[in-house]
Formats: structure tokens, C-alpha cells, sequence
């Protein structure tokens, strides 16, 4: 019954190439007892009959806001042609919404229960215990190298790519113009005195408005601390791949939070606390003047008629040059061994056709070069344009470091307090337990 | 089991009605008093929920405006989620969840209540401690176990798992409230029907049963309201959208970027209304199943 | 319960009509009539109590997977965790005040609703309903009438002059902790009151009428006859309520995640907030929660001398 046993003899089983081999292989397992316990989790798919193709399993996140547009009825689309095309191979989707896809999967990898390919937002943790397939195993070459090189550079642990990119954003600074002519300004700001000083007109020419939106809750924490600690030449970690979360650069930004923005009340009361849906939601509805925002807020923008406007992000001294850039990732376990199938299956997936349908449906920006070239081309995502001339100087996360999966995690928990309480402590604890986490690789 | 206060004859007599009715007719502006606090106070008690539908009313575009009322009230709203969405499904699986599990609860604490009511055995100290404990345990502890062990079972994403968990997390209750209710039902009549010829079982189908109604009503209440709410077991035991509980299908209103407040709390009302009607339809006799709980 | 005397073994070997009394629970023990119900708790709940204990001494990767044992690693981490301190204290406070305040709310709601009055089913009919609703869409309602953009209730005590002008009183703890136990109180009351109305129905007219007759005033019944009566139903009021509100996870969690960090969490939150940087961690804590609430209710037994009303 352990389910940690019964990987390895279908691992064994299907190091062979051929897929006539694969599909005997499933045959003589499927009598045995411990593949029934290792079979599709589903219950309802059951097992295979006789000559009854692999099963993969699919876990995705859902970036659908209802069932109309849930991620299901794209995988369900794409898998159901991919099965026609391919009799041998049978894929089991399952989509989870984004607040409980990362509980999910962690359950269902600390009882043995792995995907054969996973779609989420982050990958290195798996790569710290071996689970994953190296992403040339699991691409043909033509595939591997249509991805974007940054993203490809930015899914490597230790040289190797593991994490495979599949749809990106970038963030850009967000304002709303009505808001700014009202009180007085015409330029969206530079640097982060010209926050300071626009914040401070609105607040006092605009009444019920948030001027500028911080949000530092538990959300995304870690996606606008970066940002601002980017404006100063700071960030998560240093050169060397070292976390540098309390650096001089990283305190002195917090500080200045603190004592520019939120000490005079030119953002939430609490940014602690304050979820970036809440920002959005504020910004979409006219309640937030300014903020750095993704390319999801343009529609919600334009439900709320709000007429924005899009920038580079401001810095210290002058506005950034880079932005955060941010992946979600795919990535194919090794414990069931289906190599072979996981590979056709991802090059089915890569393809133009369903990359482009997957990102116009969401509205988000492509990893692939074809992709890309298609959709800055096509001239159908004007809207998009600032983010995709943003892309290729993106920052990343450290999103090839093992640990920062749990780091990520102690930021989102605390960070937000550094600007009401002594950044320096904040900053000085969140270190150490960054380091603790280096520490129990 | 302090019987000596009163049994439950006394407790129903017509005669403490009467004694307690009596005086109180004098005093009608204490009583108008009374009335106006209650109702303040039920009003005080409805508002969140009267606030749920003035929200889940709203159009979008109004939902961060501060008014109380919105312009335009969005009757679409309904239609919308319960066609967008799977609520559908999500409901019928929270009927059979909430519907098994209370069966299955009933059926098992019945007569592991009437006997620990009715005999001393030996064992029966640490049964009522057992029971004791599972009550303190509560789910959201110890779902990585629960995970585990269905997944090892290969009973994810089954109504089934739910009904069983559902129903063991509430055993303790529905035992605990059974055995005082039949506690308080005498014994003796249970053995002349047993002397007329009826088994055990059938004394406790054809005595004990009717007599404890209002216990048995009391534990269906409380199981069925509390399998119907429940949340995290949901969310980790089933994980495709078509096998969740109504709970988590209403959570899947909130996304990655937004709260759809109107929807999330459209959904909130069609899974609250249900058992607000049920209870109000058996509200007296929960009181009264409660009543033999605290003689306790 | 002594009219019964307990016959745990099974009757002779006589063959014929046994004796009513010695029938059915008497034959096979009490095993035919509790497998049932230990077979359930079992499955469902003390095997993953098992491997939940089991899992407090593991080592755990944060994307779930066993890297082996820990030891007793866990616990130190634990208890060296700095927000542990006043995570513990936090619970203590909450626990206490909110159940504290539900029992003497709800003893105060019985009386009422213990009246005869015009409507008196309908309004007891509103009174249930925080306790028909899921707690955590109450919570998540109380959240959405809190929102400093939006909230209702900025918006009325805005215009009943009480505030300035709307406030985010979940982002400070000092404000957010007075407005969860607001929320966890308005939940505990349905069950609770109903609970102490029960225990009211209980007490026969006979004794109120020999206190009027000894000239006994309205106050001096209800101490002196009301509430010693209504013991029973008070106690289990209070142990039911000490277990659920101690173990209380969707209002924290529903209204601000324990945040700021870990100001606003009680034990069973902070176990939450563990799991996504340490699932072993977050194991060792759920295993204290339990000693915890063990301790609490055994205590609480123990003081109240529950196990005299047992004999």
C-alpha cells in the first residue's frame, strides 16, 4: 500500500523508448496490485483494460474567473485533440483554483500521489528533492527552443533547466489620468519624491481616494516589496545568489515607505494587511490613483471605465529600467517514469496554435518566440505593447533557488509589517529565516 | 443522569405551564417592553445576512461604492451564478453529503446511545471518554492525514469520503445527545413492552424511538447543519469542481485578481436559505431535544 | 441509570426464553451495539490523528515531499519560533473572553426569549440564523461590512457620527481582535442560548411559585433558584463553546488570516500559517493545539466538578 514503492518498478518499466514497449509494460502492471493502488486518483477513470493506453495526470491552475472561462474547458479542449492524435495516451485534467492549487499539490506530493505534469507558479522546491524530469527529457529540441531565453535561463536550478515557462507577465505602473487632471498633474512620476509630491496633491485635491495603493498583505507581498526595493538598487538577494533581504539598500526602502507614504497617510492605513484584490479592486473602481499593477488590470480598468494610464515603474532617482517580470511554470515528475508520453504531450501543448489561445484567453503575455512574434505583430494587444517591450529586461524572483518557495512564504507573512513597525527588525528576522531555510535544504 | 430535580413528566406537565402563564397577563407593559428588545435584537441578527443579499444585488460596478442600497439592484446576479458556475452540481453534492452523513451518523450513534444509556458495562467510562476527544479533534488539524489515508483508499473525489468524515467529525455530539434523551425516558416502560413480547430491538424501535424524537431531531439538526457548512474537509477531499460541496464551489469566487463580492455572496444566500427554512420548520423541537442535553 | 445493573458478560448457557433484563445488549456484550461508532471514530479520525503526531517528526521539503525523520527538530523549532509567545497568550484571552461573553449574553437572550411575547417564534426564528449560515461566510460577511472602501458599517457609524471617517479596522490588531470576538460571539450565541432556553424549560413552576410565596424578588430568584438550575445546561453550554471557539479557524481566518504576521492569531491559525513554511513544524503545533485543548477542558471538568453530577 506505500505508495512510495509502487513508482519504482513502472519507473523501471518505462525507461524503454518505444511506446509499444510503454503500452505492454501498462498491460502486465495493470493486474498487479500495486499499480491499482498507484492508479488515477480520479476513481472514476478507473483502470485501464487490456491494451489500455498510460494515463497521465494533469494538474493546472485555473486562471478562469468562472466557469465559463475556467482553465478546465481549455485543458479539456487541447486534451481531447491530443488524445485523438495520440490513441496510446489518455490525460486525466485536473484544474485548481489559484488560493488552494499550492495546498493541493503539496498534499498530494507528501502522500505519493505526484502529477505526471504540473502547472503552477513555482518549481525549484521539487527540483531540492529530484522530482522533476529535467526539462530536455521532457521537450523535443524544437520545443525547448522556442522558449524565451530569459524565462528558459530563469526556470535553471545549478545550470540544468528544470522548471519549463509557460505564460509570463510583467508589471508596469498604473494611473488613472482622470485622477491626475484633477489634481493638476500631467506627468505620472519618475522618481519616488515625484510619488511623494503627486500622492500628496491628490490627497489634498481629491478627497476619498486612495492616492497611492501599497499593497503589502499576504497576497503578493513579495511581488511589491521587490518592486520598490528594485527602485534602490536592492532586491531579494545579491550576485551570488545570497539572500540579502535586511541589505543597507533594502532598509533605507522600507524607511522610506514608512516615512514618506505611510506616516503621512498617502496610502491604506494598514498596507499590512492590504490584499493587492483590494488594490485592484480600488483601481478599477476609481478609488486608487496609482499603483504597480499587471496586465490583468487593463480589463478590469476597462469594466470600471476607468481611463489609465501605463508607465515604467518609478525608482529613487529615476524611473526603473527593468521590471519584476513574473512566470507561471510547467513541469513533469519523474515518479511515474512516463517520460516519453509527458514529452509528446508538452510539445503538443507548446505548439503556437495552443499557447496563443491559452494567453488571448487570459490576456497574458507568451514565453514563446513564435508566440510572441505572432501577438506583438498581429496588432490585435495594443493594450499589451508597454509590458512586451518590458519583457526582455525583466527581474526575476531567485526562482531557481530551492528554498525560495519558503522564503517567498515568510515574506508574504511579514514583510508588510516593516513599514509600521522598525523595518530594520522586520528585515533583520526575515534574513535569518531565510538563511535557516538555506540551512535545512 | 440527575434525576432526582424533576422527570420529564413534570417537566411537560400542564400544570407548571399554567402557574407560569398566569401572572404574566398583568403585566402587559413589561411584556411590550420585552417584545420591542427581541425584535430590535432579531433585527440586530438578520443584518449581516439582509447586507449579503443588498450585496449579492449589486452590479459590479457598484461594489466599492459606500451607499447602502445600490442603484440599480442586479437581479441578474442570481441567474448569472447559477448558470456560470457549477453551483448546480456543488449543491447536489452538499445534499448528499449533509443528507448521508446525517443518516449515517444516526444509524451508528443510535445504538451506541441507547446502550451506554441504558447499561453500566465495563468499557463504558473510557467509550464516553473516547467520545469526549473526538470532539475536541477538529478537521482543519488534521487534513494531511485525511488526505493520505482516502488517497490511499482511492476514495478522493467521492461523495462517500465526505459522508464518512462528515459523519464521524459529528458522531460525538449525536451520541452524547441521544444517550441523555434516552436516559431520561424510563426504563420501565421499555420493559413492559419487553415483557409483552418485543426484543430489545423492537422495544427500541417501538418504545424508545418515539419517545426520543425530539433528541433524534435535535442530533439530525446538528449534523445536517454542520455537514451542510463544512468547508476544509471539502476542499481537500475533492478537487475537481463537479465533487466539491457548495462551500468550496462558492469559494471558487475568489480569484487570482478579484473578489467577485456579488456572486460569492449571491452563492452564500442559496446555500444559507435551505436550511433556514428546515429549521425553522422543527425549530421547537430542537428545544426540546436540548432540553434532556442539559439535564445532563 | 441504576435500574439497569450492567451485564457485560453473556448470559449462561440456558438455551431457553432468557429473562427480558439479561436479552439483547446483555448477550454479546456491548461490543454489537458500540463497534459501529469506535470503527467510525477510528477510521475517520483517529488514524489521521496518528499520522498527523507521526508527521511532527518528519522531515518535510515545502513542496510536501518526506525527507525523513526529525526527531524532536520540530518541537524546538517551534518552541522557538518568537511569535509563539504571544500567539499562546492571544488564545488564552480569546478563548476566555469570547466564551465568557457568549455565556453571559446568552443567559441574558434566554430570559428574553424565555418570555411569552407577540412574535416571540419569529424572533427566536432570526435567532438562528448566524448558526444556519456557514461561519465562514459570516465572517467573510462581516469582512466585506468592514471594508474601509465599501463596508456598511463604516458607512453607518460614519454617519451616526460614532467615527470621522471610514477605518480599516482589520489591518490593526488593536481594532481587529475586538471585531473577531464581536463575530465569534454573534456565532456562539444561536447555539448557546438555545441551549441555557432548554435548560430554562427544565425548571418546573412549582419552585418559582414557592419563591413568591416566600417572598422572594424577581433578582433573588433568578440567583437563587434560576441559576443554580440552570447549572447543567450552563456547563455544557460552556465545554461546548471552550472546544469550538479554542479551536476556532474560519472567522480568524476568514477576516484577516491572523495577519498583520501573526498579530491576530490564535494557535489554530498559526498551525495554518506553518503549514506553507513548514508542514512538520505545522504538524508539532497542531499536536500542542490538542494537548492544549485537552488540558483546557479537563481543567475546566475538574473545576466545575462536572463528574459530581455524573453520580
Amino acid at each position: 500500500m506505500d505508495p512510495v514503492t509502487c513508482g519504482s518498478d513502472g519507473a523501471k518499466a518505462v525507461t524503454a523508448v518505444n511506446k509499444r514497449v510503454l503500452s505492454f509494460a501498462a498491460v502486465c502492471a495493470v493486474g498487479t496490485l500495486t499499480l491499482a493502488a498507484c492508479g488515477s486518483s480520479g476513481g472514476s477513470g478507473g483502470s485501464p483494460k487490456a491494451s489500455g493506453p498510460v494515463t497521465l495526470k494533469l494538474v493546472a491552475a485555473d486562471y478562469g474567473d468562472k466557469a465559463s472561462n475556467s482553465s478546465t474547458l481549455y485543458w479539456n479542449d487541447l486534451v481531447k485533440s491530443f488524445e485523438a492524435a495520440n490513441p496510446t495516451i489518455k490525460v486525466d485534467v485536473q484544474v485548481i483554483n489559484w488560493n488552494d492549487i499550492d495546498k493541493q499539490v503539496k498534499t498530494m506530493i507528501q502522500s505519493g500521489n505526484m502529477p505526471d505534469v504540473l502547472q503552477t507558479g513555482g518549481y525549484a522546491d521539487k527540483v531540492a528533492d529530484n522530482l522533476l524530469y529535467p526539462a530536455s527529457d521532457v521537450l523535443s529540441p524544437a520545443t525547448q527552443a522556442n522558449v524565451i531565453d530569459t524565462f528558459a535561463k530563469a526556470g535553471q536550478v545549478s545550470g540544468t533547466q528544470y522548471g519549463i515557462p509557460f505564460v509570463s507577465s510583467a508589471r508596469a505602473f498604473f494611473y488613472n489620468k482622470a485622477i491626475f487632471a484633477q489634481a493638476g498633474i500631467t506627468t505620472p512620476p519618475q522618481t519616488w519624491d515625484d510619488v511623494k509630491a503627486d500622492a500628496t496633491l491628490i490627497k489634498a485635491k481629491v478627497p476619498g481616494v486612495t492616492p497611492y495603493a501599497l499593497p503589502l498583505g499576504p497576497e503578493e507581498a513579495q511581488g511589491e516589496s521587490m518592486m520598490w526595493e528594485l527602485g534602490n538598487g536592492g532586491g531579494v538577494t545579491d550576485a551570488s545568489g545570497k539572500y540579502t533581504l535586511n541589505s543597507q539598500a533594502n532598509i533605507d526602502t522600507f524607511s522610506w515607505l514608512k516615512t514618506n507614504l505611510v506616516d503621512p497617510g498617502l496610502t491604506y492605513a494598514n498596507p499590512a494587511t492590504t490584499d493587492r484584490k483590494t488594490a485592484f479592486a480600488d483601481f478599477a473602481a476609481g478609488k486608487a490613483a496609482m499603483l504597480n499593477g499587471h496586465p490583468s488590470l487593463i480589463q478590469m480598468s476597462k469594466d470600471g471605465k476607468v481611463d489609465y494610464g501605463v508607465a515604467p515603474i518609478p525608482g529613487k532617482n529615476g524611473a526603473l529600467k527593468s521590471t519584476l517580470g513574473v512566470a507561471d511554470w510547467m513541469m513533469a515528475f519523474n515518479k511515474n517514469g512516463h517520460k516519453d508520453q509527458i514529452k509528446a504531450f508538452l510539445d503538443f501543448a507548446y505548439s503556437k496554435e495552443n499557447t496563443e489561445k491559452f494567453d488571448e484567453t487570459y490576456n497574458l503575455m507568451p514565453v514563446t518566440k513564435d508566440t510572441l512574434a505572432d501577438m506583438t505583430s498581429s496588432g490585435k494587444h495594443a493594450d499589451l505593447a508597454p509590458f512586451f517591450a518590458l519583457l526582455p529586461n525583466a527581474s526575476f524572483y531567485p526562482l531557481g533557488d530551492t528554498s525560495w518557495d519558503a522564503v517567498s512564504a515568510q515574506i508574504k507573512q511579514s514583510i508588510g509589517t516593516a513599514v509600521s513597525g522598525d523595518p530594520a527588525k522586520v528585515l533583520g528576522d526575515l534574513q535569518k529565516k531565510a538563511q535557516d531555510a538555506v540551512a535545512n535544504k | 443522569m440527575d434525576r432526582h430535580i424533576q422527570s420529564p413528566k413534570s417537566r411537560k406537565s400542564p400544570k407548571s405551564r399554567d402557574s407560569l402563564k398566569s401572572p404574566r397577563k398583568r403585566l402587559r407593559p413589561r411584556t411590550l417592553v420585552i417584545a420591542g428588545i427581541a425584535w430590535l435584537l432579531a433585527v440586530v441578527f438578520l443584518l449581516p445576512y439582509a447586507e449579503m443579499v443588498i450585496t449579492a444585488l449589486r452590479p459590479a460596478s457598484e461594489l466599492r461604492d459606500p451607499s447602502y442600497l445600490p442603484h440599480h439592484f442586479a437581479w441578474s446576479n442570481f441567474v448569472n451564478v447559477w448558470r456560470d458556475s457549477t453551483l448546480g452540481g456543488n449543491l447536489k453534492v452538499t445534499l448528499l453529503v449533509a443528507g448521508g452523513s446525517t443518516l449515517l451518523a444516526l444509524l451508528v450513534a443510535l445504538p451506541a446511545a441507547y446502550y451506554t444509556a441504558r447499561i453500566k458495562f465495563r468499557g463504558r467510562k473510557y467509550f464516553l471518554l473516547l467520545v469526549l476527544v473526538t470532539q475536541m479533534f477538529q478537521p482543519t488539524s488534521l487534513l494531511v492525514g485525511l488526505y493520505r489515508e482516502f488517497y490511499q483508499l482511492d476514495m478522493l473525489n467521492s461523495v462517500w469520503t465526505l459522508v464518512l468524515c462528515n459523519a464521524a467529525f459529528n458522531l460525538a455530539f449525536a451520541i452524547w445527545i441521544l444517550t441523555a434523551y434516552i436516559g431520561s425516558i424510563p426504563v420501565e416502560l421499555e420493559e413492559a413492552a419487553m415483557i409483552d413480547g418485543l426484543g430489545r430491538l423492537g422495544a427500541l424501535r417501538r418504545v424508545v424511538l418515539p419517545l426520543a424524537m425530539p433528541g433524534v431531531v435535535t442530533a439530525v439538526i446538528f449534523t445536517f447543519i454542520s455537514a451542510w457548512n463544512e468547508f476544509v474537509m471539502g476542499l481537500t477531499l475533492s478537487t475537481v469542481p463537479q465533487s466539491q460541496p457548495l462551500t468550496v464551489g462558492i469559494n471558487n469566487f475568489i480569484g487570482n485578481y478579484t473578489v467577485q463580492w456579488n456572486y460569492l455572496f449571491a452563492g452564500s444566500v442559496i446555500a444559507i436559505v435551505p436550511v433556514v427554512v428546515l429549521f425553522a420548520f422543527i425549530e421547537r423541537q430542537v428545544v426540546s431535544g436540548l432540553t434532556a442535553g442539559s439535564v445532563k | 441509570m441504576s435500574q439497569t445493573s450492567a451485564t457485560p458478560k453473556a448470559p449462561g448457557p440456558g438455551r431457553g426464553r432468557p429473562k427480558p433484563r439479561r436479552s439483547g445488549p446483555g448477550r454479546f456484550g456491548p461490543l454489537p451495539w458500540i463497534a459501529p461508532a469506535i470503527l467510525l471514530i477510528m477510521v475517520v479520525v483517529l488514524w489521521p490523528v496518528y499520522e498527523m503526531v507521526h508527521t511532527s517528526f518528519l522531515r518535510i521539503s515545502t513542496s510536501g515531499f518526506v525527507r525523513g525523520s526529525a526527531g524532536l527538530d520540530k518541537y524546538r523549532k517551534l518552541f522557538g519560533e518568537p511569535d509563539l509567545g504571544h500567539v499562546l497568550i492571544s488564545t488564552v484571552i480569546w478563548t476566555v473572553a469570547v466564551v465568557t461573553l457568549t455565556m453571559v449574553l446568552s443567559l441574558a437572550l434566554a430570559q428574553l426569549f424565555n418570555q411569552e411575547f407577540p412574535g416571540r417564534r419569529l424572533t427566536r426564528w432570526a435567532l438562528i440564523a448566524p448558526w444556519a449560515a456557514s461561519v465562514l461566510m459570516t465572517a467573510i460577511g462581516f469582512k466585506w461590512m468592514l471594508n474601509q472602501t465599501a463596508g456598511v458599517l463604516n458607512t453607518a457609524m460614519t454617519d451616526l457620527g460614532l467615527i470621522s471617517g471610514p477605518q480599516d479596522w482589520l489591518g490593526d490588531p488593536s481594532t481587529a481582535w475586538p471585531w473577531m470576538m464581536f463575530v465569534a460571539i454573534f456565532v456562539s450565541l444561536p447555539f448557546t442560548t438555545y441551549t441555557l432556553l432548554a435548560g430554562l424549560q427544565t425548571i418546573p413552576g412549582e419552585v418559582y411559585e414557592a419563591a413568591r410565596v416566600d417572598g422572594a424578588s424577581t433578582w433573588q430568584t433568578y440567583l437563587r433558584i434560576t441559576l443554580p438550575l440552570l447549572r447543567p445546561a450552563f456547563l455544557v453550554g460552556v465545554v461546548i463553546n471552550l472546544i469550538n471557539v479554542f479551536n476556532s479557524f474560519p472567522i480568524i481566518w476568514g477576516m484577516t488570516q491572523g495577519g498583520p504576521s501573526s498579530a491576530t492569531a490564535t494557535t489554530t491559525v498559526f498551525m495554518y500559517q506553518l503549514k506553507d513554511t513548514d508542514i512538520g513544524e505545522s504538524a508539532a503545533m497542531s499536536v500542542v493545539n490538542f494537548a492544549l485543548v485537552v488540558v483546557m477542558v479537563l481543567v475546566f471538568l475538574k473545576v466545575s466538578r462536572w463528574s459530581e453530577d455524573e453520580n
